[in-house]
């Protein structure tokens, strides 16, 4: 229809510190997989594990 | 402006001072109408159809463009495999017959499986040294592709059936179902980009609860790319069982239950599955309830309800509602932040149902693609 938006779906990681509970949110990069470690916590000695892989769709 | 006073002869031209061409005006649309008015409708529907049967032929080829340069891209097969790719995508399935429905399961899982068993193989072909994610992820394109070309040849044949016979009444059901169809057709083509990145889908809700809970234990094969492990909670031993991930895969779960149920005593089973939302509920609500929640053609859930039957098992399940788009396009955002809650939910029902000392199987059901354990 002339008047529907255009949909754009953008996948994003989210990953949180096992030791410090802190979540980071990210734009998703290939390679990540849920339940995964990623790198080092950037607050703590702990790891960033990957908790939530999922897309969010903004209309333009 | 006094409105008592018209004649309505008139009015319409019928008055002995009656002029002939306002009768004509009156007169000629409905015999138009009488003789023509089906082939004015079937091509005032027809322009509607067309469009929409564009728009099915525009993703049959996107999505097939789509895998070819899938296969292309990962595996870098020495022959251009679009011919092969092109078999692939018009192989038919002829059901087994149900006039007799005794012993049709069986046949149904026959059918079922030495198709899935026949494509892996043939998929395989195309690099043998393809490792078992990237087979499965190219399975389901596979599935997608061949689903999207039966769709517009269906809905190709019944338009054309139509037209060629001008026949109207063939028409309508077609523009009634041809909304739903759209539907389904539109989220098969959106789900090809989850599925070639690894990304989780709604309907990998139930595994992704289960597989979290199944981290940092011991991980058994229960069938073909079904696995489980086992836990405690609360004094109570937990099996948890799923595709194996991070495959695109539902797994065998049939089988595996009536293997574990065979060498395992269970007080409960719990399943845990994505289901379509109805229209006016909300996405990502979550509902419990009773009775095997798991979807497909059917094998799966009669092995499960046999199982828990045989040994009277209650199974309890909670459903995480969705639409068709979301259970097989990336996973959305509050279907993802329900994970907390139906973890908590699964705990309340072993508490709610079970005593200390008892075993309670658990079921993450639907698609495991990016859900590893």
């Amino acid at each position: 229809m002339i008047f529907d938006k255009k949909k754009i779906t953008t996948a994003y990681t989210v990953e949180q510190c096992n030791s410090c509970h802190k979540e980071i949110k990210r734009k998703f990069k290939e390679g990540d997989c849920l339940f995964s470690e990623t790198v080092k916590c950037p607050s703590c000695e702990g790891k960033l594990i990957i908790e939530k892989i999922f897309g969010e769709t903004i209309e333009q | 402006m006094d409105l008592t006073n018209f004649d309505l002869d008139e009015l319409f031209g019928f008055g002995d001072d009656s002029n002939p061409l306002m009768m004509l005006i009156w007169i000629i649309p409905i015999i138009i109408f009488v003789f023509y008015g089906q082939r004015i409708q079937l091509y005032v529907t027809s322009n509607d159809i067309k469009k929409n049967i564009a728009t099915l032929n525009e993703y049959k080829d996107e999505s097939k463009k789509e895998l070819i340069n899938f296969v292309k891209n990962n595996f870098m097969p020495k022959d251009d495999p679009t011919k092969k790719i092109e078999t692939f995508l018009d192989y038919f399935s002829i059901m087994p017959v149900d006039m007799d429905p005794n012993g049709i399961v069986p046949k149904v899982q026959h059918f079922i499986r030495s198709r899935e068993d026949y494509t892996r193989q043939h998929v395989k072909s195309l690099h043998p040294g393809m490792s078992d994610l990237e087979l499965s992820k190219t399975q389901t394109l596979l599935e997608i592709a061949s689903t999207l070309q039966l769709i517009y040849k269906i809905i190709n044949h019944l338009f054309l059936t139509a037209k060629k016979q001008n026949n109207f009444p063939l028409i309508l059901p077609l523009q009634m179902m041809l909304p739903f169809i759209m539907e389904q057709a539109e989220a098969l083509k959106e789900a090809i980009p989850a599925f070639k990145a690894g990304q989780p889908v709604g309907d990998g809700i139930g595994p992704m609860v289960v597989g979290k809970m199944m981290l940092n234990t011991i991980k058994k094969e229960s069938a073909f790319q079904t696995v489980f492990s086992e836990t405690d909670f609360d004094g109570r031993k937990l099996y948890l069982l799923k595709a194996e991930g991070p495959l695109s895969t539902v797994g065998r779960l049939g089988d595996a239950v009536k293997n574990l149920t065979s060498d395992h005593k269970f007080d409960a089973i719990i399943m845990i599955d994505a289901a379509l939302k109805m229209e006016g509920e909300e996405s990502a609500t979550i509902a419990r309830g009773f009775g095997a929640a798991i979807g497909g053609i059917g094998v799966e859930r009669f092995h499960i309800e046999e199982a828990a039957t045989a040994k009277n098992i209650p199974i309890f399940s909670i459903i995480i509602k969705q639409t068709a788009k979301e259970a097989i396009g990336l996973m959305t955002k509050d279907i993802a932040e329900t994970a907390e809650d139906v973890t908590s939910q699964i705990h309340e029902i072993i508490k709610e149902n079970t005593k200390e000392g008892q075993s309670i199987l658990i079921i993450g059901v639907g698609n495991t693609m990016g859900v590893p354990q």
